[in-house]
C-alpha cells in the first residue's frame, strides 16, 4: 500500500574530523556507519543508544545541519546534500534539543514560537494563528506572555516543541528532550509528544536514554558505534534483555521484572512492558493454577 | 533572586509615553541630545529643562526612578565639573595658590553639568517607558536605513535581544558557580582589590566555557529553525505608526525649531551666572 515516506536514508555514514593541538586535521572519528532509516508519515520512532553511539549525529543529518559522507538521505523528498533545499529540509524536520534554555531565542514565549515562521517569511496574521494553534497543542497558551526564564524545564521544552510545530514540519526530531528535566517535567513532555502523535498525527522521532519513554513507540531503533543494531517494536526489542545489557542499555522496569520471573520458571508471555500488563499476566497465572509458583516467589 | 533584575530598568505603565512607538522615542531622544550639544545657551537650557519636566510628568514614572540614573554618573559629573571649573582659562575671579577659577570656567561647569543631567534624564525616560524588546524592535525597524551605510542593523538588534534573554541565565549560573566555589572555601568578599579580582578567575573560566557552549547550542537551534539573517524575514509584531506617533513626530520637530529660535534670539543672563 506504500504509506508516504517522510525520511528515507540508506547506507548513511559520517565521520567527524578530529583536530590536533595545532588545529591540523589529525584523525577521523566515525559517528555513523551504514545506517538505514525509513520513517513513514504519522509514525512514532524511538532511537536508543549508549553515549557516543551516534544518535545526535543522526538527528543532525535529518535537519541538514550535517550532510552524510556516504549514502543518501531524503527528507520529505528533498535530498539533504542539495544546498538549494536546505530550508525546505529544515522546515520539514523540526528539531528539539536537549537543553531547554539554549534553544529559546526570544524573551517572550509567544515570540519564541513565532521565530520559525518569521524566518520562513509567513505573513504576520498567519504567524499569530500558527503560534496560537501550536501553543494550544502543547498546553502553553496561557503562558504566552511569560518570560521563558520563569518557566519550569518541562514547560520550556513544551515551548520549544511549540516553536517547531509552528513551522508545520512533516516530522519532529527530539534529541534527548527530557535528559535535563525532573521526573514531573519528563512525564509532561512525553505526554505532550504522545498526544501530538496520536491526536495530531505528527511524525515523531524521539532520541532518548530512557527506556520507559520508548514503550509507546511504533518502532525502536537501537544504535551502537554508529550502526543500527536492533530494530523492531517495543515488545520485540525489550524481550532481548541480555543483548541490551551487553549494549549497556537497560530495559523498562516491568519488562526486566517479567524477564527475571521467567528466568525463575514462571511461564509469563513475551513482550510485557508496563506494570499493568505484568499485573494482568500474573493474575492470569494465578487463575490458571500456578498459584503455588507465584506464592513461592 | 537574580531573575528579578530587569534590564534596561523598564518601569511598567500605560502612560502616553509608554504607548508611543519605540521609533518615535528613539528619534525623540536623539533629537533632544543633539539639541543639547548644538544649541548650548542658558536660555535654551531653561527651555529644554521645561520640556523635559513636561515629558517626565507625562511618563507617570515616579521621580525616584528617574533620578536613580543620575546617581550612577555622579562622580563623572563631579570630575567634569571640577575640570571645567579649574582648567578653563579666562577672567580670574578667585585664586588660591595655583588653583584659579574663571568666570568662563563657572559657566562651562554649570553648562556641562546641566547637559549631562539632561542627557541622562532624557535617555532614562526612554528606557523607563520602553521594554528592551520594543527598543531592539525600534532599533531594527527605525534605523533600518543605516544598512545603506553598511551598519548591520538587523544583526545588532538580534544580538541585543539574545543578550537580553541570556543575561539572567548567565547571572544565575554565575551565582551557582560562586556558591559552589564558596562551599569549597573560595572567598570572594575579603582582601584587597587584586585579591578579589584573582578570586574571580575560578568563577569566570567556567562561566566563559558555559557561555560558549550555550552560544554553540543556540546557533544550532536558530539554524534548525530556519534562521538565515534578516533577509526575507517577516515580523510577528511589526511596528505600526498610530496617529499619536505622527503627532509626536510633529512635536519633536516643533521642539527643534523652538529650541533653535530661543538659542538664537533669546538672551538670558542669570544673576548668579557671571
Ligand atoms: N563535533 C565533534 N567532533 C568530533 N567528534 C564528535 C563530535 N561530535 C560527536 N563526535 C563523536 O561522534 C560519536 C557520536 O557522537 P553523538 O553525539 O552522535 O553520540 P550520541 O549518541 O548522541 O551520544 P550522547 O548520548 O552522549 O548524546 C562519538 O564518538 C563522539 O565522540
Ligand atoms: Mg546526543
Amino acid at each position: 500500500m506504500g504509506r508516504e515516506k517522510i525520511i528515507e536514508g540508506s547506507g548513511l555514514s559520517y565521520h567527524y574530523t578530529v583536530y590536533d593541538d595545532e588545529g591540523r586535521p589529525a584523525a577521523k572519528q566515525t559517528a555513523l556507519d551504514g545506517v538505514d532509516l525509513q520513517v513513514e508519515k504519522g509514525q512514532f520512532i524511538a532511537i536508543l543508544g549508549h553515549n557516543g553511539s551516534g544518535k545526535s549525529t543522526l538527528a543532525r543529518h535529518l535537519n541538514a545541519l550535517l550532510v552524510p559522507d556516504g549514502g543518501t538521505l531524503y527528507v520529505n523528498g528533498y535530498d539533504t546534500r542539495n544546498d538549494t533545499h536546505v530550508w525546505e529540509v529544515r522546515q520539514s524536520a523540526g528539531m528539539v534539543f536537549q537543553n531547554p534554555d539554549n534553544q529559546i531565542i526570544a524573551s517572550v514565549v509567544a515570540e519564541d514560537v513565532g521565530f520559525g515562521p518569521e524566518n520562513m517569511g509567513v505573513p504576520t496574521e498567519k504567524i499569530w494563528k500558527r503560534v496560537e494553534q501550536a501553543l494550544k497543542m502543547v498546553g502553553m497558551w496561557e503562558e504566552r506572555d511569560a518570560s521563558p526564564n520563569r518557566l519550569s524545564g518541562g514547560q520550556k521544552q513544551r515551548v520549544a516543541i511549540a516553536g517547531v510545530i509552528a513551522m508545520r514540519p512533516a516530522c519532529i526530531v527530539l534529541d534527548e528532550p527530557t535528559a535535563m528535566l525532573d521526573p514531573a517535567g519528563r512525564t509532561e513532555v512525553i505526554r505532550t509528544i504522545r498526544e501530538l502523535n496520536e491526536q495530531e498525527k505528527v511524525t515523531i522521532i524521539l532520541i532518548t536514554h530512557n527506556m520507559e519513554e520508548t514503550v509507546y513507540a511504533d518502532r525502536i531503533l537501537v544504535m551502537d558505534h554508529g550502526k543500527v543494531v536492533m530494530s523492531g517494536n517495543a515488545k520485540e526489542v525489550f524481550s532481548r534483555v541480555e543483548e541490551l545489557e551487553h549494549l549497556r542499555l537497560g530495559v523498562p522496569q516491568p519488562a526486566l521484572l517479567a524477564w527475571k520471573l521467567k528466568q525463575k520458571g514462571l511461564s509469563l508471555p513475551d513482550g510485557i512492558l508496563t506494570m499493568e500488563e505484568l499485573a494482568e499476566a500474573l493474575e492470569e497465572l494465578r487463575k490458571n493454577g500456578q498459584r503455588g509458583a507465584v506464592r513461592e516467589l | 533572586m537574580l531573575k528579578e533584575i530587569t534590564l534596561g530598568q523598564y518601569y511598567p505603565g500605560n502612560s502616553i509615553l509608554h504607548r508611543l512607538d519605540p521609533r518615535v522615542k528613539l528619534v525623540g531622544t536623539l533629537v533632544f541630545i543633539i539639541s543639547l550639544f548644538a544649541f548650548g545657551s542658558t536660555s535654551a537650557y531653561i527651555a529644554a529643562g521645561l520640556v523635559l519636566a513636561v515629558v517626565i510628568t507625562l511618563s507617570a514614572v515616579p521621580l525616584k526612578f528617574i533620578l536613580r540614573g543620575l546617581k550612577m554618573i555622579f562622580f563623572l559629573m563631579l570630575i567634569t565639573a571640577l575640570c571645567n571649573l579649574f582648567l578653563t582659562p579666562g577672567d580670574v575671579i578667585f585664586k588660591v595658590w595655583k588653583l584659579q577659577i574663571t568666570a568662563q570656567g563657572v559657566r562651562m561647569a554649570i553648562h556641562m553639568a546641566v547637559r549631562l543631567t539632561y542627557l541622562i534624564l532624557g535617555s532614562s525616560i526612554m528606557t523607563l517607558t520602553t521594554t528592551p524588546n520594543q527598543l531592539t524592535d525600534g532599533m531594527e525597524t527605525g534605523l533600518g536605513w543605516m544598512r545603506v551605510l553598511h551598519v548591520p542593523v538587523h544583526e545588532i538588534a538580534m544580538m541585543m535581544s539574545i543578550a537580553l534573554r541570556f543575561i539572567p541565565i548567565l547571572m544565575d549560573e554565575a551565582n551557582r558557580i560562586m556558591n559552589a566555589q564558596t562551599a569549597r572555601g573560595a572567598d570572594f568578599t575579603s582582601g584587597g582589590l587584586i585579591r578579589r579580582a584573582r578570586a574571580l578567575i575560578p568563577l569566570l573560566v567556567p562561566l566563559f566555557v558555559s557561555a560558549f557552549r550555550r552560544a554553540n547550542d543556540l546557533a544550532l537551534a536558530m539554524e534548525s529553525r530556519g534562521y538565515h539573517g534578516g533577509e526575507g524575514r517577516t515580523r510577528m509584531n511589526p511596528l505600526v505608526y498610530q496617529r499619536r506617533d505622527h503627532i509626536a513626530y510633529g512635536i519633536i520637530a516643533l521642539y527643534l525649531v523652538m529650541i533653535f529660535l530661543i538659542w538664537k534670539y533669546v538672551e538670558i543672563s542669570l544673576p548668579f551666572l557671571p
